[in-house]
């Protein structure tokens, strides 16, 4: 409906609009976010991958309670080495068998799914950070900002990002000194390194997903209801972060799901190639530990292996099952 | 045409100063890189380090030092290596083609059997076959490269013994000691790896395409005037399919050529990649900044190929 009056005052305006919408949700009693969710019941393969990172998540928190062994800085973690139990394969005594330095590969992956589930949502949260405002500072501000700033993605989106990870983490691991930093208040550990890591995968990260989110930018800006909210007199933050910002929102999620799985594949790279947080046992560190012992010990570079898979393949349906429920302009 | 290469190339210039810039400053990312070196060897003298020190250049002014690297980089002079002091380019020279060769083969297998698969899936939206081969493309792009490296390297080499499990020429030759034989075997599980993970995700942007694509009036057109159904997707849908894909590939270059290592270093391959993980475990400046910027060289040529391609693939292009 065309607005004809001037509106009294904005604050008037806002408590209007406020009470009408939740008047209206109260009435039809499915939100935007149910329909979606009505819609990602629907498909076999979102539910599936959702199961799967649900079940990551909680191996990641309740792991510990569970383990056969505890995690490797304590000694007990060698247990099987002191039994004599090196190099053992899969069996019922060790589920998927030991490693060739002698601690149990089931523990060592339950025990290394809180660092990938840190990893993947950390990465995620700095890269989703930082594409935001670059993308939106280009997409909105249009001109030679748009141009600059798309001139410097291009860099970061052509450059051979791995190798400078590789460079950066092995340059900044020589200045971590403590391998854990304790968090004062709730007492949660924190591995030093593997937060650089983190820092430096999302450091390289953000070029494509700023891209994206750029593209939605212009579009959305073009749209009419931009235009109405500028003819009502609204300042550019309020459109950006009132009207722009919102309507990206299905799209950053879809994204992030995949970003996540992206920057756990990433990690598990470096890592593997040995340039990972020695003192964190991550999935990719297991692979990297057995690798030159490989011809014997193929269990400890199967399973780990299957762990990445899994969580990774999980985050991935779970996305695509997300961009179907969420963008059904998207869809076919 | 000639002008659209010369804009091409120009637009190419940023590009190259921005990555080199970055490239010549992760030498200076921790502080001084002569006591990096320092750092495990606590008996160097200090008269060593200045010696280094001046031996590198690293006495002068940072900004004369990275315009001296410039200029000696046009010159295809990439310095010398920290450790044993040989030229790099002599260093690079013999792994590039090794790595060029794999890249090359795979990129090109990966493509020709992408394109039948992708357009058969999306002809047939939702059918058994479809939705077999998206369901395992999916699988393939969440496979970390370097575990199906792994695993096929446990299966064909340390299981059946089929196939080698390392590096790019046999001593002697494996497979009736014809050196093009042995060439084949060793190519066979790294570009099959290789291709794996890029098939995954051609498949599913050429589907994806060639469902928007079938979808769009001038392919009804062409349907309604009865021409086969070959000639509908294969003359007048696959070249509005294809413009995405290629373009794709050029963005994702970088990550292919630079995903090199994961590969390589699986298999011993003697390229640039492995070469790379070496030096950056030695922190070898020299050598680590020649790789980083012979791979972003060999992205941009590639690149330039793929926006000549382009222009005949949508002559469009070639008019703005």
């Amino acid at each position: 409906m065309l607005c004809l009056h001037r509106p009294k005052n904005k604050t008037q305006v806002d408590k209007e609009m406020a009470s009408n919408t939740s008047e209206k949700t109260k009435r039809r009693g499915a939100s935007q976010w149910a329909v979606a969710w009505r819609r990602f019941k629907r498909s076999k393969a979102g539910v599936f991958g959702l199961i799967i990172v649900m079940a990551v998540f909680f191996v990641g928190i309740f792991g510990s309670f569970f383990a056969p062994y505890p995690a490797r800085p304590d000694p007990d973690a060698y247990q099987p080495f002191y039994e004599g139990d090196v190099r053992k394969p899969p069996g019922w005594k060790y589920l998927f068998g030991t490693s060739s330095i002698g601690t149990d590969v089931l523990s060592d992956i339950i025990h290394g799914t809180k660092y990938t589930i840190y990893v993947g949502l950390l990465v995620t949260a700095i890269t989703m950070a930082l594409s935001i405002v670059v993308g939106a500072v280009a997409g909105f501000y249009g001109r030679w900002v748009d141009n600059v700033l798309m001139r410097i993605t291009e860099v970061f989106l052509v450059f051979p990002a791995l190798l400078f990870i590789l460079v950066f983490v092995r340059i900044f691991m020589l200045t971590v000194g403590e391998p854990f930093w304790t968090i004062p208040i709730i007492n949660i550990q924190i591995p030093t390194g593997l937060t650089l890591v983190i820092l430096i995968l999302a450091l390289f990260n953000w070029a494509s997903n700023a891209r994206m989110i750029r593209g939605e930018f212009l579009r959305i800006r073009e749209l009419e209801f931009i235009e109405a909210e500028r003819a009502l007199g609204a300042s550019n933050t309020r459109i950006i972060f009132r009207h722009i910002l919102p309507n990206l929102l299905s799209s950053v999620i879809v994204v992030s799901s995949l970003t996540i799985a992206y920057a756990i594949l990433l990690e598990a790279a470096v890592s593997f190639l040995g340039f990972g947080d020695p003192n964190t046992i991550t999935w990719g560190q297991i692979l990297q530990e057995n690798f030159s012992e490989m011809r014997t010990v193929w269990w400890a570079e199967i399973f780990p292996g299957i762990a990445i898979l899994l969580t990774v393949f999980g985050f991935n349906l779970l996305g695509d099952g997300l961009s179907d429920a969420l963008n059904p302009r998207l869809r076919e | 045409m000639f002008r659209y290469i010369v804009r091409r190339l120009l637009y190419m210039i940023p590009v190259f100063l921005g990555i080199s810039i970055l490239s010549f400053f992760t030498m200076y990312a921790a502080g001084d890189p002569i006591n990096i070196i320092r750092i495990g060897r606590p008996t160097v003298t200090q008269e060593t380090l200045d010696a280094l020190r001046r031996y590198y250049g690293l006495d002068k002014p940072v900004p004369i030092q990275y315009l001296n690297w410039l200029s000696n980089l046009l010159h295809f002079d990439f310095g010398k290596s920290l450790y044993g002091g040989r030229p790099v380019n002599f260093l690079i020279g013999s792994w590039a083609w090794e790595t060029v060769k794999l890249q090359l083969i795979s990129i090109l297998l990966a493509f020709a059997i992408s394109i039948p698969i992708g357009i058969n899936s999306a002809k047939k939206q939702y059918s058994k076959q479809d939705i077999t081969v998206t369901s395992v493309s999916l699988f393939g792009v969440s496979m970390p490269t370097f575990w199906l490296a792994l695993i096929l390297i446990i299966v064909f080499s340390f299981q059946l013994g089929w196939l080698p499990s390392a590096g790019a020429h046999g001593t002697p030759y494996l497979w009736f000691g014809n050196p093009i034989l042995d060439e084949i075997a060793h190519l066979i599980l790294p570009t099959t790896v290789l291709v794996y993970v890029m098939l995954a995700q051609n498949i599913r942007l050429i589907r994806a395409n060639m469902l928007e694509t079938l979808r769009s009036d001038y392919i009804l057109a062409a349907r309604a005037s009865g021409l086969s159904e070959r000639k509908v997707i294969y003359k007048y849908a696959l070249r509005n399919t294809i413009g995405p894909v290629i373009t794709y590939l050029g963005i994702s270059l970088g990550m292919i050529i630079a995903g090199a290592p994961m590969t390589e270093y699986v298999f011993n391959w003697p390229g640039l990649g492995r070469r790379f993980v070496d030096a950056a475990m030695k922190l070898d400046f020299p050598l680590v900044m020649g790789i980083t910027m012979i791979i972003t060289i060999m992205t941009l040529i590639a690149n330039l190929i793929i926006d000549i391609c382009y222009v005949y693939i949508d002559p469009r292009i070639r008019l703005r």
